[in-house]
């Protein structure tokens, strides 16, 4: 018998009598507190600063300003070529972005009781870039937050992703003795901005 | 070597204890602001443990809809009826790719198998790209905790062990710089991986996909850059659906560290372009477990430590005491259905205080389990003659109330006649450091007789 | 309402100050309270080290004193627990199920079924609570710091009504002590090790008498700080309850 077989049959004989699956009644986590409030405190709780901006021409001005240093440079948003330095469809393998110091993505959307932000492979011109990045700005829309999880996989559920993923803050540990450092092996800094639409 | 020896050893640096403690005390109470801070908790808890139980309920169902789901999405799917296989499988896969290096990403269970170890053997270079793992690797230690792996190392051991291996200046320990340096250390790494290892978090049914969570970023790195992407999981790691996600991801993170949600949450489905990903599902005992009433809802835990955490042994006999993969309570209930001799003692380890069940966000009934596998290991591995004897002839002292009323009768008069040299002698644990009671005159049976003649 | 007392075996033997007191007290309140004679243990020393199946005469002997009763009330949370929690390795006959759905801790029988919160004691101490973990989290006499649920405290609220007592706060609410059966012995490091610490929490935020539901507990927590000198005294809820002059 394959150990494939082995395993199914094993776990059809020794699982436990069906039960039922419990539904999700959001209802009960209504804590009623303010979205956006919510979520800007949530993204610097996880190390993450947030911004307002009135247009993508606004964002990259704040951006340049922020990073005056930054050598290569690259965003996703519409208009703003004189920003990039690089042309990502000149890059042949992920590992040519090591150099890459701010990037700028834009998300669908965030979630305020932890400060996530949404990034898939549709925004995603490489997957790595966002880990890669020295400093990362995710850019949304005021009115794209939502309050939980729950809500947040409602609005997976409609769009089929081949990768996508939650980044709450800039990467961190506390792997030695516990003591916080900002930037392991992801991005240095995080900004958000919030656009109103 | 039994855990209370183990124990024993780790409590001769008081000052060590204190401050392993103290430590994963911290992480405790942050995992209380953070759960306090949600309200709902509670029921956030019950749905974890009423998803799990169901896709227990279901486990078969639900694998072949993963496999099938999976393979459409291009992914290739392995199964591992056990440790051995499990590691013939990764090697094979990296010899078809011709892999020489590999990063890998915190996966228990391939510390499970020992994939580590195995894979060296046959040359092929793995580094761990977690912090906290590539300290312990470069210590030649296990891990001694599933989240915080290095947490019973001092930073000063971090940085003698960093001048050795990475060559970095002495720095006192300082944690800003010794990450730095390990994540350029490790960068290269990265660089260079012809393959990425992970484990998986959650592994979802209805889409093929699968979840996993860091804090460093590691996995991605490695996942992102390497032209292969090996992913190995137990067969419990399975959730029904991805809106499942959402009841796990509010109640990991804040279980783990406190944190609301870890930095990366990765959701992956299909391997990028031009890239491999398989997938390897380890059975290596899980469906034994399944099997046992008592004992499989051990099969819900989601890895968060927060037993480990709170739990006041575990605490002050740190995680190498367990002298198993998982540590802690939940390693106390799960190891001895793998091997119940080797760790007859662990679930021994325990005061039975049950905040180990309270905090864990799926509810597992760690305690009573704790309890439940005492009395199968009393029954089925050799016990020390005195244990036996005494706790037989407790028994039959209990039983018959004229016999208790005797021995009560002798066992004061000890304590107040016999001198404290000889009560507290050698072969009295309990008066090693602490007094036993002076014994008193009569007992309150003897009392209350006495009163109720006098009233009458 | 027939109330049968339960003084567990150590009460019996070791602390029968505790058995005074908890009876004095009920029979304060006017509760109508015998204790049968021919009482020995519930069992839990054995069960909890592994050996259930010696326990079963413990089980019997303590079903066939207390069946007769509307009420068994014990100073002994742990006790307590365990007669509703393990007492299924018995035959469940109507009897044995009448004696688990029956058995009371004492703070809880005298708030939650007595209705009494004021018991008219008297005792201007500083007290710190230890809050033992088979009543705190098997009996839920008490929310736990793990729970996400209401505060609330059964000894707490008796105590908060006891004139001239001022109840402490500990750094930490409800850790263990170590005490654990078979394990203060079977792993003595730890368990004295967990005892000192908790000992250092009331001492640290000055506390002059530790309390508790279990007799047990504070036999360790006692054991060290006779053995060490230590500045604190140690009393059961019941002791302090009973304390009227």
């Amino acid at each position: 018998m394959s150990s494939r077989d082995y395993i199914l049959k094993r776990a059809k004989a020794n699982k436990p009598e069906a039960i039922a699956l419990p539904k999700i009644d959001v209802s009960v986590f209504d804590d009623s507190r303010n979205i956006l409030s919510e979520f800007t405190l949530k993204v610097e709780t996880a190390g993450g600063n947030v911004f307002e901006a009135t247009s993508d021409d606004d964002v990259i001005s704040k951006v340049k300003s922020m990073f005056p240093d930054g050598k290569v440079n690259f965003s996703t948003l519409k208009h703003t070529k004189n920003f990039n330095t690089l042309n990502i469809e000149k890059i042949n393998k992920p590992h040519d972005l090591e150099d890459l110091d701010v990037l700028v993505l834009e998300s669908s959307f965030g979630v305020a009781e932890n400060g996530a932000i949404w990034v898939a492979d549709s925004q995603l011109p490489m997957r790595v870039l966002p880990f890669i990045a020295k400093h990362l700005v995710l850019v949304l829309n005021k009115d794209s937050i939502v309050t939980f999880m729950h809500q947040a996989y409602k609005k997976l559920s409609s769009n089929d992703t081949d990768f996508g993923v939650f980044i709450s803050g800039p990467s961190k540990t506390a792997d030695i003795e516990q003591s916080l450092v900002i930037g392991a092996h992801g991005a240095l800094s995080l900004s958000v901005f919030l656009k109103e639409n | 070597m039994s855990h209370s020896k183990a124990a024993t050893i780790f409590n001769k640096d008081e000052k060590k204890v204190n401050w392993h403690d103290k430590a994963l005390w911290f992480v405790r109470h942050k995992r209380d602001k953070s759960a306090h801070s949600v309200k709902g908790w509670e029921e956030l808890r019950n749905l974890g443990h009423g998803i799990k139980a169901h896709t227990l309920s279901n486990l078969d169902t639900y694998l072949i809809q993963f496999e099938e789901n999976a393979i459409k999405n291009g992914v290739q799917v392995h199964w591992a009826a056990d440790a051995d296989e499990h590691n013939k499988i990764v090697q094979s896969i990296l010899k078809a790719h011709n892999a020489k290096k590999v990063v890998k990403s915190k996966s228990m269970l391939t510390e499970e198998c020992h994939l580590n170890p195995f894979l060296e053997a046959n040359d092929i270079e793995v580094i761990d790209t977690d912090l906290g793992e590539r300290i312990v690797q470069l210590a030649k230690e296990p891990p001694s905790h599933i989240v915080l792996p290095a947490i019973h190392k001092k930073k000063e051991e971090v940085d003698v062990l960093f001048q050795e291996h990475l060559g970095t200046k002495p720095c006192d320990g300082d944690p800003q710089y010794l990450t730095g340096e390990a994540r350029k250390h490790l960068r290269e790494k990265f660089i260079q991986a012809d393959a990425a290892i992970t484990g998986v978090n959650f592994a979802v049914a209805d889409t093929g996909g699968f979840v996993v969570c860091t804090n460093e970023g590691n996995a991605d790195m490695g996942v992102h850059l390497a032209p292969v992407h090996i992913a190995c999981m137990g067969i419990e790691k399975l959730i029904p659906k991805q809106e499942h996600l959402g009841v796990f991801l509010r109640l990991l993170g804040r279980s783990a560290t406190g944190q609301h949600i870890t930095t990366y949450s990765s959701h992956f489905k299909k391997p990028r372009n031009g890239a491999k990903m398989h997938i390897v599902i380890v059975d290596n005992g899980r469906t034994e477990q399944l099997s046992r009433p008592d004992f499989r809802a051990s099969l819900h835990c989601i890895r968060c430590g927060a037993c480990m955490n709170t739990c006041p042994i575990y605490r002050r006999s740190g995680g190498h005491s367990y002298d198993s993969t998982i540590p802690g309570p939940i390693g106390s209930i799960l190891s001895p259905g793998k091997d119940l001799k080797k760790h007859s003692t662990l679930p021994f380890a325990s005061t039975l205080c049950g905040s180990c069940s309270d905090v864990c966000p799926v509810k597992i009934d760690i305690h009573t389990q704790l309890y439940k596998w005492r009395q199968i290991i009393t029954k089925e591995t050799p016990q020390p003659f005195i244990k036996k004897t005494s706790m037989k002839m407790m028994g039959n002292i209990f039983s018959k109330p004229s016999q208790f009323d005797k021995v009560g009768k002798v066992a004061r008069w000890s304590l107040r006649n016999l001198p404290k040299g000889m009560i507290n002698s050698k072969p009295n644990v309990w008066g090693k450091a602490r007094d036993l009671p002076l014994g008193p005159k009569e007992s309150f049976e003897d009392w209350y007789k006495k009163r109720n003649k006098d009233e009458q | 309402m027939k109330v049968g007392l339960f003084i567990p075996c150590y009460i019996n033997q070791l602390y029968p100050q505790v058995g005074k007191a908890t009876l004095e007290l009920l029979e304060r309140l006017n509760v109508d309270v015998m204790y049968p004679l021919g009482q020995t243990c519930c069992g839990q020393p054995m069960a909890n080290s592994g050996y259930e199946y010696e326990s079963v005469g413990s089980c019997n002997n303590f079903v066939s004193n207390f069946k007769d009763f509307d009420y068994i009330v014990t100073p002994s949370g742990s006790c307590a627990y365990h007669v509703k929690k393990h007492y299924d390795i018995i035959p469940q006959t109507d009897d044995v199920v009448k004696v688990r759905e029956n058995v009371y801790e004492l703070c809880d029988f005298i708030l939650n079924v007595l209705k009494v919160k004021n018991v008219g004691a008297k005792f201007p101490y500083k007290v710190g609570i230890h809050k033992s973990c088979h009543g705190l989290r098997g009996l839920r006499l008490g929310s736990c710091s793990e729970k996400v649920t209401e505060a609330y405290s059964y000894i707490g609220e008796l105590l908060k009504e006891v004139s001239g007592t001022e109840v402490i706060e500990l750094t930490r609410a409800d850790e263990c002590c170590g005490f654990g059966g078979t394990f203060a012995v079977t792993e003595e490091a730890i368990s004295v090790k967990m005892g000192k610490d908790r000992i250092k929490d009331h001492l640290d935020n000055g506390v002059e008498v530790i309390t508790a539901t279990d007799t047990s507990c504070l036999m360790h927590l006692e054991g060290l700080v006779t053995r060490n000198k230590q500045p604190l005294k140690i009393l059961h809820i019941a002791e302090i309850l009973n304390s009227v002059n």
